[in-house]
Protein backbone atom coordinates (compact mmCIF):
# COMPACT_ATOMS: atom_id res chain seq x y z
CA UNK A 1 0.00 0.00 0.00
CA UNK A 2 2.60 2.25 0.77
CA UNK A 3 4.19 1.75 -2.73
CA UNK A 4 0.68 2.77 -4.48
CA UNK A 5 0.69 5.60 -2.26
CA UNK A 6 3.86 6.83 -3.11
CA UNK A 7 2.47 5.93 -7.26
CA UNK A 8 -0.19 8.06 -6.68
CA UNK A 9 1.80 11.00 -5.66
CA UNK A 10 4.39 10.65 -8.67
CA UNK A 11 4.15 13.17 -11.20
CA UNK A 12 2.73 10.99 -14.21
CA UNK A 13 -0.01 10.25 -11.59
CA UNK A 14 -1.24 13.53 -10.87
CA UNK A 15 -0.99 14.88 -14.26
CA UNK A 16 -3.59 11.59 -15.47
CA UNK A 17 -5.84 12.66 -13.02
CA UNK A 18 -5.48 16.71 -13.84
CA UNK A 19 -4.92 16.89 -17.76
CA UNK A 20 -7.58 17.33 -19.65
CA UNK A 21 -6.35 14.91 -22.52
CA UNK A 22 -3.86 12.30 -20.89
CA UNK A 23 -7.13 10.15 -19.66
CA UNK A 24 -9.04 9.84 -22.93
CA UNK A 25 -5.97 9.50 -24.92
CA UNK A 26 -4.83 6.60 -23.03
CA UNK A 27 -8.20 5.26 -23.67
CA UNK A 28 -7.79 5.27 -26.79
CA UNK A 29 -5.35 3.20 -27.49
CA UNK A 30 -7.24 0.50 -24.55
CA UNK A 31 -10.26 0.81 -27.28
CA UNK A 32 -8.02 0.22 -30.33
CA UNK A 33 -6.43 -2.42 -28.41
CA UNK A 34 -9.51 -4.12 -27.12
CA UNK A 35 -10.67 -4.74 -30.75
CA UNK A 36 -7.23 -5.99 -31.60
CA UNK A 37 -7.23 -8.73 -29.18
CA UNK A 38 -10.98 -9.46 -28.51
CA UNK A 39 -12.09 -8.86 -32.43
CA UNK A 40 -9.31 -11.24 -33.59
CA UNK A 41 -10.27 -13.53 -30.71
CA UNK A 42 -13.45 -14.04 -31.39
CA UNK A 43 -13.27 -14.85 -35.46
CA UNK A 44 -10.65 -17.66 -34.29
CA UNK A 45 -13.25 -18.70 -31.68
CA UNK A 46 -15.93 -19.00 -34.51
CA UNK A 47 -13.74 -20.45 -37.09
CA UNK A 48 -12.67 -22.69 -34.84
CA UNK A 49 -16.35 -23.57 -33.59
CA UNK A 50 -16.70 -24.51 -37.47
CA UNK A 51 -17.30 -21.01 -39.38
CA UNK A 52 -16.19 -20.35 -42.87
CA UNK A 53 -14.24 -23.71 -42.53
CA UNK A 54 -12.11 -23.70 -45.77
CA UNK A 55 -10.24 -20.68 -43.64
CA UNK A 56 -6.24 -22.39 -43.14
CA UNK A 57 -6.33 -22.09 -39.55
CA UNK A 58 -2.22 -20.81 -40.55
CA UNK A 59 -3.81 -17.64 -40.96
CA UNK A 60 -4.56 -16.93 -37.72
CA UNK A 61 -0.86 -17.25 -36.91
CA UNK A 62 -0.28 -13.96 -38.64
CA UNK A 63 -3.41 -12.88 -37.37
CA UNK A 64 -2.55 -13.28 -34.15
CA UNK A 65 0.77 -11.15 -34.41
CA UNK A 66 -1.63 -8.22 -34.66
CA UNK A 67 -3.97 -9.37 -31.47
CA UNK A 68 -0.43 -9.04 -29.59
CA UNK A 69 0.64 -6.13 -30.52
CA UNK A 70 -3.03 -4.89 -29.64
CA UNK A 71 -2.52 -6.76 -26.53
CA UNK A 72 0.86 -5.46 -25.50
CA UNK A 73 -0.36 -1.90 -26.31
CA UNK A 74 -3.48 -2.90 -23.89
CA UNK A 75 -1.06 -3.88 -20.92
CA UNK A 76 1.26 -0.42 -21.21
CA UNK A 77 -2.06 1.62 -21.54
CA UNK A 78 -3.52 -0.13 -18.45
CA UNK A 79 -0.60 -0.50 -16.25
CA UNK A 80 -0.60 3.61 -17.21
CA UNK A 81 -4.32 3.78 -16.74
CA UNK A 82 -3.66 1.99 -13.53
CA UNK A 83 -0.91 4.19 -12.27
CA UNK A 84 -3.87 7.20 -12.30
CA UNK A 85 -5.79 5.41 -9.69
CA UNK A 86 -3.79 2.70 -7.86
CA UNK A 87 -5.62 2.53 -4.51
CA UNK A 88 -9.26 3.16 -5.93
CA UNK A 89 -8.52 0.60 -8.28
CA UNK A 90 -7.15 -1.95 -5.80
CA UNK A 91 -10.43 -1.29 -3.69
CA UNK A 92 -12.98 -2.28 -6.62
CA UNK A 93 -13.52 -5.82 -7.07
CA UNK A 94 -14.74 -5.57 -10.99
CA UNK A 95 -11.06 -4.55 -11.81
CA UNK A 96 -10.09 -7.85 -10.39
CA UNK A 97 -13.05 -9.69 -11.80
CA UNK A 98 -11.28 -8.16 -15.06
CA UNK A 99 -7.76 -9.35 -14.85
CA UNK A 100 -8.33 -13.06 -13.62
CA UNK A 101 -10.45 -12.85 -16.63
CA UNK A 102 -7.80 -11.93 -18.78
CA UNK A 103 -5.92 -14.32 -17.58
CA UNK A 104 -8.23 -17.20 -18.36
CA UNK A 105 -8.97 -15.83 -21.91
CA UNK A 106 -5.06 -16.25 -22.26
CA UNK A 107 -5.15 -19.82 -20.60
CA UNK A 108 -7.86 -20.51 -22.88
CA UNK A 109 -6.20 -19.75 -26.20
CA UNK A 110 -3.42 -21.46 -24.75
CA UNK A 111 -5.50 -24.58 -24.21
CA UNK A 112 -7.35 -24.30 -27.92
CA UNK A 113 -3.36 -23.94 -29.34
CA UNK A 114 -2.31 -27.20 -27.66
CA UNK A 115 -5.77 -29.17 -28.55
CA UNK A 116 -5.00 -28.03 -32.38
CA UNK A 117 -1.44 -28.92 -32.16
CA UNK A 118 -2.50 -32.59 -31.05
CA UNK A 119 -5.55 -32.49 -33.34
CA UNK A 120 -2.84 -31.91 -36.24
CA UNK A 121 -2.39 -35.33 -37.19
CA UNK A 122 -5.95 -35.73 -38.24
CA UNK A 123 -6.51 -34.21 -41.59
CA UNK A 124 -8.72 -34.45 -44.57
CA UNK A 125 -8.87 -33.35 -47.89
CA UNK A 126 -11.84 -31.07 -48.87
CA UNK A 127 -13.16 -30.32 -52.04
CA UNK A 128 -13.84 -26.83 -52.71
CA UNK A 129 -16.50 -25.46 -54.82
CA UNK A 130 -14.05 -24.47 -57.79
CA UNK A 131 -12.37 -27.71 -57.76
CA UNK A 132 -9.83 -27.32 -55.68
CA UNK A 133 -8.68 -29.35 -52.87
CA UNK A 134 -7.50 -28.14 -49.44
CA UNK A 135 -6.59 -30.24 -46.44
CA UNK A 136 -8.33 -29.03 -43.45
CA UNK A 137 -6.98 -29.95 -39.57
CA UNK A 138 -10.08 -31.71 -38.04
CA UNK A 139 -10.89 -29.54 -34.71
CA UNK A 140 -11.87 -31.47 -31.21
CA UNK A 141 -14.02 -31.14 -29.18
CA UNK A 142 -11.26 -30.07 -26.67
CA UNK A 143 -10.49 -27.20 -29.08
CA UNK A 144 -14.00 -26.19 -29.60
CA UNK A 145 -14.47 -26.08 -25.52
CA UNK A 146 -11.36 -24.22 -25.42
CA UNK A 147 -13.16 -21.98 -27.69
CA UNK A 148 -16.00 -21.25 -26.02
CA UNK A 149 -14.29 -20.41 -23.41
CA UNK A 150 -11.90 -18.24 -25.03
CA UNK A 151 -14.48 -15.46 -26.18
CA UNK A 152 -16.62 -16.34 -22.74
CA UNK A 153 -13.88 -14.61 -20.75
CA UNK A 154 -13.33 -11.81 -23.06
CA UNK A 155 -16.32 -11.05 -23.20
CA UNK A 156 -16.91 -11.60 -19.30
CA UNK A 157 -13.39 -9.24 -19.33
CA UNK A 158 -15.30 -5.95 -20.77
CA UNK A 159 -18.08 -6.33 -18.96
CA UNK A 160 -16.53 -5.77 -15.98
CA UNK A 161 -13.89 -3.34 -17.50
CA UNK A 162 -16.94 -1.21 -17.80
CA UNK A 163 -18.32 -2.36 -14.37
CA UNK A 164 -15.11 -1.10 -13.35
CA UNK A 165 -15.91 2.70 -14.30
CA UNK A 166 -20.03 2.34 -12.49
CA UNK A 167 -18.52 0.68 -9.14
CA UNK A 168 -15.25 2.29 -7.99
CA UNK A 169 -15.58 4.73 -4.97
CA UNK A 170 -15.17 7.96 -5.70
CA UNK A 171 -12.63 9.89 -5.02
CA UNK A 172 -11.01 11.08 -1.83
CA UNK A 173 -11.89 14.85 -0.88
CA UNK B 1 -39.63 22.49 -35.90
CA UNK B 2 -36.00 23.86 -35.17
CA UNK B 3 -33.31 22.10 -33.96
CA UNK B 4 -33.73 22.61 -30.31
CA UNK B 5 -37.89 21.81 -30.57
CA UNK B 6 -36.66 18.25 -32.84
CA UNK B 7 -34.17 17.32 -29.77
CA UNK B 8 -36.62 17.99 -26.98
CA UNK B 9 -38.79 15.65 -29.30
CA UNK B 10 -36.11 13.10 -29.05
CA UNK B 11 -35.27 13.86 -25.34
CA UNK B 12 -38.93 13.09 -24.71
CA UNK B 13 -39.40 9.41 -26.27
CA UNK B 14 -39.91 6.86 -24.01
CA UNK B 15 -37.05 5.35 -24.56
CA UNK B 16 -34.62 7.83 -23.38
CA UNK B 17 -37.11 8.61 -20.49
CA UNK B 18 -36.82 4.55 -19.61
CA UNK B 19 -33.11 4.44 -20.13
CA UNK B 20 -32.51 7.80 -17.49
CA UNK B 21 -34.72 6.25 -14.98
CA UNK B 22 -32.57 3.04 -15.34
CA UNK B 23 -30.07 2.22 -12.76
CA UNK B 24 -28.17 -0.54 -15.35
CA UNK B 25 -29.49 0.45 -19.20
CA UNK B 26 -27.16 3.13 -20.00
CA UNK B 27 -24.31 0.78 -18.69
CA UNK B 28 -25.70 -2.43 -20.36
CA UNK B 29 -25.56 -0.06 -23.83
CA UNK B 30 -22.13 0.97 -23.08
CA UNK B 31 -21.04 -3.04 -22.87
CA UNK B 32 -22.87 -3.80 -25.71
CA UNK B 33 -21.29 -0.79 -27.92
CA UNK B 34 -17.97 -2.34 -27.02
CA UNK B 35 -18.98 -6.13 -28.02
CA UNK B 36 -20.33 -4.94 -31.20
CA UNK B 37 -16.80 -2.93 -31.45
CA UNK B 38 -14.63 -6.08 -31.69
CA UNK B 39 -16.97 -8.01 -33.54
CA UNK B 40 -17.11 -5.25 -36.02
CA UNK B 41 -13.03 -5.09 -35.68
CA UNK B 42 -12.65 -8.59 -35.55
CA UNK B 43 -14.36 -9.33 -38.70
CA UNK B 44 -12.88 -6.11 -40.64
CA UNK B 45 -9.30 -6.76 -40.25
CA UNK B 46 -9.85 -10.10 -41.86
CA UNK B 47 -11.74 -8.86 -44.83
CA UNK B 48 -9.72 -5.75 -45.34
CA UNK B 49 -6.54 -7.23 -44.67
CA UNK B 50 -7.28 -9.77 -47.16
CA UNK B 51 -8.47 -7.06 -49.86
CA UNK B 52 -5.19 -5.11 -49.23
CA UNK B 53 -3.32 -8.31 -50.05
CA UNK B 54 -2.68 -9.53 -46.63
CA UNK B 55 -3.29 -13.31 -45.62
CA UNK B 56 -3.55 -14.38 -49.42
CA UNK B 57 -3.45 -18.29 -48.15
CA UNK B 58 -7.13 -17.11 -47.30
CA UNK B 59 -9.63 -17.64 -50.28
CA UNK B 60 -11.03 -14.12 -50.92
CA UNK B 61 -14.60 -15.28 -50.59
CA UNK B 62 -13.48 -17.05 -47.47
CA UNK B 63 -12.39 -13.47 -45.83
CA UNK B 64 -15.78 -12.02 -47.53
CA UNK B 65 -17.88 -14.68 -44.98
CA UNK B 66 -16.99 -12.50 -42.00
CA UNK B 67 -19.04 -9.55 -43.69
CA UNK B 68 -21.60 -11.03 -41.00
CA UNK B 69 -19.73 -10.37 -37.85
CA UNK B 70 -19.38 -6.88 -39.01
CA UNK B 71 -22.75 -6.16 -40.14
CA UNK B 72 -24.03 -7.70 -36.82
CA UNK B 73 -21.47 -5.22 -34.85
CA UNK B 74 -22.67 -2.26 -36.81
CA UNK B 75 -26.77 -3.31 -35.93
CA UNK B 76 -25.45 -3.76 -32.15
CA UNK B 77 -23.73 -0.04 -32.38
CA UNK B 78 -26.47 1.64 -34.10
CA UNK B 79 -29.16 -0.12 -31.75
CA UNK B 80 -27.20 0.88 -28.49
CA UNK B 81 -25.59 4.47 -30.02
CA UNK B 82 -29.56 5.20 -30.46
CA UNK B 83 -30.09 4.02 -26.92
CA UNK B 84 -27.36 6.67 -26.13
CA UNK B 85 -27.71 9.71 -27.75
CA UNK B 86 -32.01 9.49 -26.94
CA UNK B 87 -30.83 9.78 -22.98
CA UNK B 88 -29.28 13.21 -23.49
CA UNK B 89 -29.37 14.40 -26.90
CA UNK B 90 -28.71 18.46 -26.06
CA UNK B 91 -25.34 16.84 -24.94
CA UNK B 92 -24.35 14.59 -28.09
CA UNK B 93 -25.35 17.15 -31.09
CA UNK B 94 -23.60 19.98 -30.29
CA UNK B 95 -20.19 18.22 -29.71
CA UNK B 96 -18.16 18.67 -32.57
CA UNK B 97 -16.67 14.76 -31.85
CA UNK B 98 -20.10 13.84 -32.32
CA UNK B 99 -21.30 15.42 -35.70
CA UNK B 100 -17.56 14.41 -37.30
CA UNK B 101 -17.97 10.78 -36.00
CA UNK B 102 -21.36 10.80 -37.93
CA UNK B 103 -19.82 11.82 -40.77
CA UNK B 104 -17.05 9.54 -41.07
CA UNK B 105 -19.50 6.32 -40.41
CA UNK B 106 -21.85 7.80 -43.40
CA UNK B 107 -18.28 8.05 -45.49
CA UNK B 108 -17.38 4.96 -44.32
CA UNK B 109 -21.20 3.21 -45.14
CA UNK B 110 -20.49 4.98 -48.76
CA UNK B 111 -17.74 3.59 -49.11
CA UNK B 112 -18.67 -0.36 -48.68
CA UNK B 113 -21.63 0.60 -50.76
CA UNK B 114 -19.73 1.84 -53.91
CA UNK B 115 -17.43 -1.35 -52.96
CA UNK B 116 -21.13 -3.65 -53.18
CA UNK B 117 -22.90 -1.71 -56.13
CA UNK B 118 -19.43 -2.06 -58.44
CA UNK B 119 -19.74 -6.00 -57.59
CA UNK B 120 -16.49 -6.49 -56.85
CA UNK B 121 -17.31 -8.84 -54.59
CA UNK B 122 -18.97 -11.03 -57.24
CA UNK B 123 -15.21 -10.33 -59.44
CA UNK B 124 -13.03 -11.02 -56.66
CA UNK B 125 -14.36 -14.81 -56.34
CA UNK B 126 -11.94 -15.80 -58.66
CA UNK B 127 -9.05 -13.84 -57.75
CA UNK B 128 -7.91 -16.57 -54.97
CA UNK B 129 -4.59 -15.94 -54.24
CA UNK B 130 -3.73 -13.08 -56.42
CA UNK B 131 -3.30 -9.30 -55.38
CA UNK B 132 -6.45 -6.98 -55.74
CA UNK B 133 -6.21 -4.38 -57.98
CA UNK B 134 -5.63 -0.54 -56.69
CA UNK B 135 -9.36 0.47 -56.46
CA UNK B 136 -9.92 -2.73 -54.12
CA UNK B 137 -6.79 -1.47 -51.69
CA UNK B 138 -8.08 1.84 -51.60
CA UNK B 139 -11.54 1.02 -50.60
CA UNK B 140 -9.60 -1.57 -48.15
CA UNK B 141 -7.48 1.24 -46.79
CA UNK B 142 -10.56 3.64 -46.58
CA UNK B 143 -12.46 1.68 -44.60
CA UNK B 144 -9.93 0.74 -41.97
CA UNK B 145 -8.69 4.25 -41.72
CA UNK B 146 -12.41 5.94 -40.84
CA UNK B 147 -13.36 2.71 -38.85
CA UNK B 148 -10.67 3.56 -37.09
CA UNK B 149 -11.43 7.23 -36.41
CA UNK B 150 -14.66 6.52 -35.83
CA UNK B 151 -13.79 4.41 -32.91
CA UNK B 152 -11.18 6.93 -31.79
CA UNK B 153 -13.69 9.70 -32.29
CA UNK B 154 -16.45 7.75 -29.75
CA UNK B 155 -13.72 7.51 -27.33
CA UNK B 156 -13.06 10.98 -27.10
CA UNK B 157 -16.86 12.13 -26.89
CA UNK B 158 -16.51 12.75 -23.38
CA UNK B 159 -13.24 15.21 -23.89
CA UNK B 160 -15.12 17.32 -26.20
CA UNK B 161 -18.85 17.81 -24.24
CA UNK B 162 -19.35 21.59 -23.83
CA UNK B 163 -17.39 22.53 -26.91
CA UNK B 164 -19.20 23.38 -29.92
CA UNK B 165 -16.37 23.44 -32.41
CA UNK B 166 -13.01 21.61 -32.61
CA UNK B 167 -10.87 24.99 -32.22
Amino acid sequence: MEFLAWLELTDFSVWLRESDWGHPIILCFHAVGMGMVVGISLMYSARILGYAKDFPLSAFDWLFGLAWFGFAMNAVSGVLLFAGEPRRLMDTPAFWIKMILIVLAGLALWALGKALHEDGRDVIAHARPDGATIAEAVVSQNARVAAIFSAVFWLGAIVSGRLIGYTISPPPL
Amino acid sequence: MTEGEVLHWIKELPLGAAVRESRWMFAMGETLHFIGLCLMVGGLLIVDLRLLGFIRSVPMRTALAFLPFVIVGFLINLATGIEFFVTDPFMYWPNPAFKLKLTLIALAGLNALVFAVLDHRHKLVLADGKTTGAYVRLTAGLSLSLWLCVLLLGRLLPAFEGSTSFF
